[in-house]
């Protein structure tokens, strides 16, 4: 009843809003109140009064009826909106009339709401959206660890993931998930896909529905069913263009025919991303002995389910049993030097782990530059609202209440803060086209980072809260105190002193953050010159590598390495023979490239202490010429020669990290090593002694941030050729010899798969890419701060000089002469400045921490990067100072004493 | 003169409508003059008041207005109560009734021991 009513009611007055009647209406009110008087002057006659007197006392009870016909307007239409929309109309004019203002403030906020719009929406995508599987919560991933280089995370064996399978009742599903790369043949040539290789109740585990087809299921586990495919979303859509008929056709996967059974709906995979998942029998290794019995034959990542009412604590509990009792078991597989772990992470957190350090870092230096870009406008909106008291008084004069000027400056106020928040988006648009190859590097869930819903609403939440900010920070007098000030004939109503506190609190806040923010700029292109400066091993950069792949390593170990090898002999005679290539060489892996394949190495004589764990070595093979072409200079004996041929003696080079952790204080050539371990019975390396004929000098092969790993290469023609890849030098312009070797390589090997065709420039350039991304993204966010903090100190000067016109016409007319003017503001600007920017030093110094992680080379707290950035802070704060000093010393004092 | 009291808008709504109960179809000289009679001129009801009111009731669709002759031929808006206005001016008296009660009986001197 009281809701009808209410509607009732509103109705009524959106039609009296809108309705056209309304000088109609307004003529009947006057009519009616009319007659009203009248027989109201009438009964006054009738008690006897004097016609006049009668009218004149109707009159004054009536109260006014021009103030009555308002009441009732109001009462008829939607009175709020129709001011509202006034108060808009006059914003809009108020706004068009300072362009400067508008402008400036327009600009600030759009680079503040942009940056932090953009960097939100990396952030939500990559780590705060919950996942899209099913309860994707309770997904758990099983980090498997030992210590030692490259055993962050090395995977588990098919018997481990079966201890857990028995042993863990509080995990309801654990999936398998094997990473694998397989080359698909398509009539437009050889392409290189990741796929992994999963159970058959994966996607069950992992709560993933098809948006076509079906997925794997148990069925599709073990030998003798047919090898199938899923596509990822992505994979589909950019590959197949979303084709809807491509369920039941066939891919030729590494040789083989397998059947796409569907694709499943977009989502995260990890260990990274992939393109397809296929069932296990697609890979005759994943079900042969070697992989499925092999407790060290770890290739399998282990995604689970919690089951129902289990906790976290609890799968970690009855993990850590499982495991250690395993490990009592079945103590040769166990290296207790090594210190076997296993880590429950929950799967959201996983995704997130590389990417969060540097988000949070970025989101914080975004949320800088929004704090010193939202002090910026508070300021310039407090000395706009100076200026404009004459106004708002006359204002109040009419009847403006102080509700309604608040209402007037919060109505203006969200227009900036609209139209700034409309241009940040669009900055943020092109903002996260960049940030998503940054993302890339960090994240499986970038295809996940959108500027949807929740990130606009973020940019808009954003714009209101400054709006509110910027209308409540204006001091406004009481209400009802506004005729003391009309009467006083008072044409300024500010407490100009705390005002001025606030604006200049501001500014200090300004160059502190800023120089929070350079300092971190600083440290990060410090890190950048550092990371420029180090020696990659190689002696020259005109070298181009590229790496071909010709047979699967199944084929190759079915007896066709041979062949193989031939062809990558001829491939290298034919590039060595192209005009301006000096060497050519051949090589399991390219230089400045890590190899994944490690393995437990021995040296004769040689024991490893107790507690220790056991030294791991990449494996390279190479062949004669690899590093002479490479630029890899021997610092003890040969390199291999055409002799040491497949049936010759087991000969092997060892890089120098190598050489001085075996033989620290000895000549290694001639010394004897060998491959070892459990897991070397699943290899085609063999574990015989090998004698030592050269050592190498280290190369960067982890990345210029990475230290040398020990390192151990064997003849390419000894080994199997598991890969393989030509290293090209030429005397100049290696890059131009692309064409012509792909074409030499394309003629050999028609069907081949030609991968990462580089520089070793350009593989230097790729291995720092992320960093120098950040660092550039730091630098910019500083850069701006700097800029708008500078516009802040010198508009807040500025300010002052202009409200003090009168002392310091007086000043002058006393005496004063223009330097001591100047040097008056100066000095008035570099309190602020100097307070700003011990605050930033310090807050720099005790911020480091932060971001100690992402520098090289590079103390957190050093002293050079930090007075550097103080040093430039300061200077380009003089210069912001100077610009009103010197205004302040142009001042005429005839003319402002005149017009005080 | 006696000091005239503001009327509140609720309390209003209420008299207006008792009014045109009372007095069937009237116009707001009328509705006025009786309102301050029946307070005995405790209150006072200027045009600002009185119109927002009577539009008010008017669009909750309480109390409904048309133009008639006056008794001195004058032409004059006369407003008339609906069967909505009706009840709800049972209502409101209903509750006005139980609150004035209500806060009787809490001012009311207290008798029992503490």
């Amino acid at each position: 009843m009281r809701i009808l009513r209410s509607v009732r009611e509103a109705l009524a007055r959106v039609r009296g809003l809108f309705g056209g009647d309304r000088p109609e209406a307004d003529d009947d009110l006057r009519e009616e109140m009319q007659a009203h008087l009248e027989m109201a002057t009438n009964e006054n006659i009738r008690r006897g009064m004097h016609p006049d007197a009668a009218r004149r006392t109707a009159l004054l009870a009536s109260g006014g009826m021009t103030v009555a016909a308002e009441a009732v307007r109001a009462q008829r239409g939607l009175p709020w909106v129709e001011s509202v929309l006034a108060d808009i109309k006059y914003a809009f004019r108020t706004l068009r009339h300072s362009p400067a203002f508008t402008a400036v403030v327009v600009v600030t906020l759009a680079l503040g709401i942009g940056a932090n719009t953009a960097i939100f929406s990396v952030v939500r995508g990559v780590l705060l959206k919950p996942l899209p599987h099913r309860d994707g919560d309770r997904l758990v991933y099983l980090r498997h660890s030992i210590d030692g280089p490259g055993g962050a995370s090395i995977a588990f064996s098919v018997p481990e993931v079966r201890d857990f399978r028995d042993g863990a009742k509080s995990l309801a599903g654990i999936a398998e998930f094997s990473s694998w790369s397989a080359t698909l043949q398509s009539d437009d040539g050889a392409s290189r896909l990741g796929v992994g290789l999963v159970t058959g109740n994966y996607f069950e585990v992992m709560g993933l529905t098809p948006v076509l087809g079906r997925l794997t299921r148990p069925s599709d586990d073990g030998p003798g069913v047919s090898p199938v495919v899923v596509l990822t979303h992505d994979y589909w859509m950019k590959r197949f263009a979303g084709d809807p008929a491509i369920v039941g056709k066939q891919l030729k996967l590494d040789g083989k025919s397998v059947t796409v059974i569907g694709v499943v709906q977009p989502a995260p995979f990890f260990p990274g991303r992939v393109n397809a998942l296929l069932n296990m029998v697609n890979s005759e290794h994943h079900l042969s002995a070697m992989m499925v019995q092999g407790r060290s034959h770890r290739m399998t990542e282990i995604v689970a389910r919690l089951a129902p009412g289990a906790t976290l604590e609890q799968a970690r509990t009855e993990i850590a049993a499982v495991s250690s009792r395993v490990q009592k078991e079945f103590s040769e597989s166990y290296d207790p030097g090594s210190h076997h772990r296993i880590a429950v992470i929950p799967f959201h957190d996983v995704l997130g782990e590389r990417a969060k350090m540097t988000l949070w870092l970025l989101m914080g230096a975004a949320a800088f530059v929004m704090i010193i870009s939202a002090a910026n406008v508070v300021n310039l909106t407090l000395m706009r609202g100076v200026r404009r008291e004459h106004e708002l008084v006359v204002r109040a004069a009419l009847g403006a209440g102080v509700a309604r000027l608040r209402r007037l400056l919060l109505v203006e106020n969200l227009i900036l803060t609209f139209i700034g928040g409309v241009f940040g988006v669009v900055i943020a648009i092109g903002g996260v086209r960049l940030l998503m190859s940054l993302a890339e590097r960090y994240s499986p869930r970038a295809n996940e980072i959108r500027l949807d819903g929740v990130v606009l609403g973020f940019a808009l939440a954003l714009s209101v809260a400054l709006a509110m900010l910027l209308s409540f920070l204006a001091t406004l007098p009481k209400e009802g105190s506004f005729a003391s000030w009309i009467s006083a004939g008072a044409r300024r109503i500010s407490g100009s002193l705390r005002k001025q506190r606030l604006q200049r609190s501001l500014v200090v806040a300004q160059i502190a953050v800023s120089v929070v923010l350079l300092a971190g700029a600083g440290l990060l292109t410090r890190t950048m010159i550092q990371l420029s400066n180090v020696s990659t091993g190689l002696k020259t950069e005109e070298v181009l590598t590229m790496e071909i792949t010709l047979l699967t390593p199944a084929q190759l170990l079915a007896g066709r390495d041979a062949e193989a090898k031939e062809r990558y002999d001829r491939m290298k005679r034919d590039v060595a023979a192209l005009p301006g290539v000096i060497d050519v060489g051949l090589g399991s892996i390219m230089p400045l490239r890590s190899s994944s394949v490690r393995f437990e190495v021995k040296a004769e004589g040689k024991s490893v202490p107790v507690g220790e764990p056991m030294p791991r070595a990449e494996i390279r093979t190479v062949d004669p010429d690899y590093f002479r072409a490479a630029g890899i200079s021997l610092v003890k004996g040969r390199p291999f020669a055409a002799t040491d041929e497949r049936g010759a003696g087991k000969v092997v080079i060892i890089n120098q990290t190598f050489a001085s952790k075996f033989f620290p204080n000895e000549d290694p050539v001639g010394k004897r090593i060998a491959w070892t371990g459990d897991v070397l019975r699943f290899t085609p390396f063999s574990g015989e002694w090998r004698t030592i004929v050269g050592v190498s000098a280290n190369t960067q092969d982890g990345g210029l941030d990475a230290k040398p790993q020990l390192a151990v290469f064997m003849p390419f023609a000894q080994e199997v050729a598991i890969s393989g890849g030509l290293v090209i030098r030429a005397d100049s312009n290696v890059a131009g010899l692309t064409t012509a070797a792909t074409r030499i390589v394309r003629r050999v090997a028609p069907a081949a798969l030609i991968e990462n065709v580089m520089t070793v420039s350009q593989i230097k350039d790729l291995s720092v890419a992320p960093r120098r991304l950040n660092a550039q993204l730091i630098s910019l966010f500083s850069s701006l701060a700097v800029i708008i903090a500078a516009v802040g100190i010198a508009g807040v000067l500025a300010f002052s000089v202009s409200t003090r016109t009168n002392e310091i016409g007086i000043r002058m007319s006393l005496g004063a002469g223009r330097g001591q003017v100047q040097r008056m503001i100066l000095r008035e600007g570099s309190v602020l400045l100097v307070t700003g920017l011990v605050l930033g030093v310090v807050g720099a110094f005790f911020g480091a921490r932060f971001i100690q992680g992402m520098l090289f080379d590079v103390a957190p707290r050093d002293p050079i990067t930090l007075i550097g950035v103080a040093v430039m802070m300061a200077a380009i704060g003089l210069v912001a100072c100077w610009i009103p000093a010197l205004r302040a010393a142009r001042i005429d004092p005839a003319i402002t004493m005149r017009s005080a | 003169m006696a000091e005239k009291q503001d009327v509140k808008q609720g309390t209003l709504a209420l008299m207006i409508l008792k009014t045109l109960e009372v007095l069937g179809p009237l116009h707001g000289y009328g509705v006025a003059r009786r309102i301050e009679e029946t307070s005995k001129n405790r209150l006072s009801l200027n045009y600002g008041t009185l119109y927002p009111a009577l539009l008010k009731l008017e669009q909750e669709g309480f109390i409904s207005a048309e133009w008639k002759q006056s008794e001195n031929n004058r032409r004059a808006k006369f407003y008339s109560l609906t069967p909505a206005g009706r009840k709800q001016l049972a209502r409101e008296a209903r509750e006005w009734h139980q609150t004035a009660d209500l806060i009787a009986a809490f001012l009311a001197p207290r008798t029992e021991a503490p």
